[in-house]
């Protein structure tokens, strides 16, 4: 007990000395590697109970892969090993696999967006489950080392309240979506340092708005109060009601040329960089060997001259209902500011990259 | 069976209110044999935005009437009224609750539809209404309604 208040208030200083407004590029090679990451996840099972192995590790298929959620876990309850479950040395062989499969501005949004539960925690009097605690590790299937013959499809799932990372491995096509992310608050201080978990995605969005606010087309018609494509409440038939996961996929998405923002095409080589950068924000959490694909399949100059940007509301994101998105051949990026759940007159984001083709890997079919 | 699950679905929409400022709306569906009657649950909040969008104005059951409707599938609109509307809340958030009359043309089985429905969602983009249909067993969702889509293929089991 004593080492893990140990290792937290190492954790802890070292994230007060990170720069809150780190920026999220594209990172190149190193981590995301499926096998690093499953011998990981091996190192980590083999630390684990039984039934705690029993909550890792799931099937790989639809049901399994749609439970994320952006709401707290009083209202949708999670399965997976919860991370605050675990002792010391489980923690650290966790961490060996948030290492292996995050680039540092994936992992820097994991401990940001828990240490923003935890202040939550304060004002959680009904109670709904703000927690850094109540976030879950799943591994979806057998996670493969890239052995011959264990080349099926298998899923990493890693998140809570405010973030789902769903990484695909050995899918049609590498997966890492549907991936949400949010925040609140915004801003915060905790034991003397500050924390912007969104300010890299936040502020290259807002600049983005800007940017193109002058230009027709631009702003989207409508009101937004939370992201269009996320996870929905619903029920399934003759079973117990459910919801807040990702049953509305596979999503459809806009068509044809209204009322989607202005092409890329049409901007001005200042504008289109900051297309690039908005886009490389949402799409540097996971390991570059993850990412990287996905990064050039989006910005190669055909993909990126055929995506739409639009915005609505305020573009710096001081208002709620303000909203920024990306619309391209596979990438779809979204960013909303909402009134707070704990503070209502104060804002919290929601936050979404989901890609057309390859969500769950390209594997999962309802 | 019925009540219980259409209460814990209203519950846990309330819930998700209560922890979530953008609530959905539900729309429960009950076949009769001459017509379908509708319960629709619509929160407050998300329907301001919609009515601010609509310059008509008007009682809130003139302005269902006018973003709610119903046709057979070959496009023969049917007669929809308004019985009634009261509030209710659920958890910390009001929703009005209106009671809807579907009524086909004389002769056309009330089970098969085109529901059509952007009371709230010709404004929000990201509202979504959930269709259900009630029956003895328990409830049924039949289909979700969000923008550009305004339009629902209804069949009763």
């Amino acid at each position: 007990m004593r080492t893990a208040a140990f290792l937290s208030l190492l954790f802890l200083a070292a994230l007060a000395t990170a720069a809150p407004s780190q920026s999220c590029r594209q990172v190149a090679g190193g981590r995301g590697d499926a096998a690093a990451i499953a011998t990981a996840v091996g190192e980590l099972r083999s630390l684990l109970t039984e039934a705690q192995r029993s909550a890792l590790d799931k099937p790989f298929g639809y049901e399994s892969a749609i439970q994320w959620s952006n709401l707290p876990i009083g209202v949708v309850p999670r399965t997976g090993l919860r991370l605050g479950d675990l002792d010391a040395r489980q923690t650290a062989a966790a961490r060996k696999v948030f290492d292996a499969a995050l680039s540092a501005c994936g992992l820097k949004l994991l401990d940001e967006v828990r240490l923003a539960d935890d202040w939550l925690t304060a004002y959680d009097k009904r109670p709904i489950g703000w927690s850094g605690g109540n976030y879950y590790l799943t591994v979806l299937g057998l996670a493969s080392t890239g052995d011959a013959g264990a080349k099926s499809p298998w899923m990493l799932q890693l998140g809570g309240h405010h973030l789902a990372y769903n990484f695909t491995f050995n899918g049609h096509l590498p997966g890492a979506t549907p991936l949400f992310f949010g925040s609140e608050p915004i801003r915060f201080e905790m034991k003397g340092a500050t924390y912007a978990p969104l300010d890299a995605q936040s502020g290259a969005m807002s600049k983005l708005a800007a940017a193109i606010a002058a230009q027709p087309g631009a702003r989207l018609s409508g009101t937004f109060t939370d992201v269009v494509k996320g996870v929905v409440v619903s029920g399934t038939p003759g079973q117990q009601m459910t919801g807040g996961v990702d049953t509305g996929f596979p999503q459809s998405y806009p068509e044809g040329t209204q009322d989607r923002g202005v092409l890329v095409s049409a901007l001005q080589p200042a504008q289109r960089q900051l297309a690039r950068e908005a886009i490389e924000s949402f799409a540097s959490f996971p390991g570059g060997a993850i990412s990287a694909p996905l990064l050039a399949a989006y910005l190669d100059p055909k993909a990126l001259a055929a995506t739409y940007v639009g915005y609505s509301g305020d573009t710096a994101l001081g208002a709620r209902g303000s909203y920024v998105r990306v619309d391209g051949p596979r990438a779809w990026m979204e960013l909303v500011v909402q009134p707070a759940i704990a503070h209502p007159e104060e804002l919290h984001y929601h936050a979404l990259w989901r890609d057309k083709q390859s969500d769950y890997g390209g594997e999962i079919r309802h | 069976m019925r009540a219980a699950g259409l209460a814990v679905l209203l519950t846990l929409l309330a819930t998700a209110a209560g922890a979530h400022p953008a609530p959905n709306s539900l729309l429960k569906l009950d076949f009769r044999a001459t017509g379908v009657h509708a319960e629709y649950w619509v929160p407050v909040s998300e329907l301001a935005y919609a009515r601010a969008a609509d310059p008509r104005g008007g009682r809130f059951a003139d302005y269902l009437l006018r973003h709610v409707g119903a046709e057979s599938t070959a496009g023969v609109p049917w007669r929809v009224s308004v019985d009634g509307v009261r509030e209710a809340t659920y958890a910390d958030h009001p929703y009005l609750v209106a009671d809807l009359e579907l009524q086909p043309p004389a002769g056309v089985s009330p089970r098969v539809f085109v529901l059509l429905d952007d009371a709230v969602t010709h404004e929000v983009r990201n509202h979504v209404v959930y269709v259900m249909a009630r029956h003895e067993a328990g409830s049924e969702l039949l289909g979700l309604i969000q923008y550009p889509t305004r339009r629902l293929e209804v069949a009763a089991r």
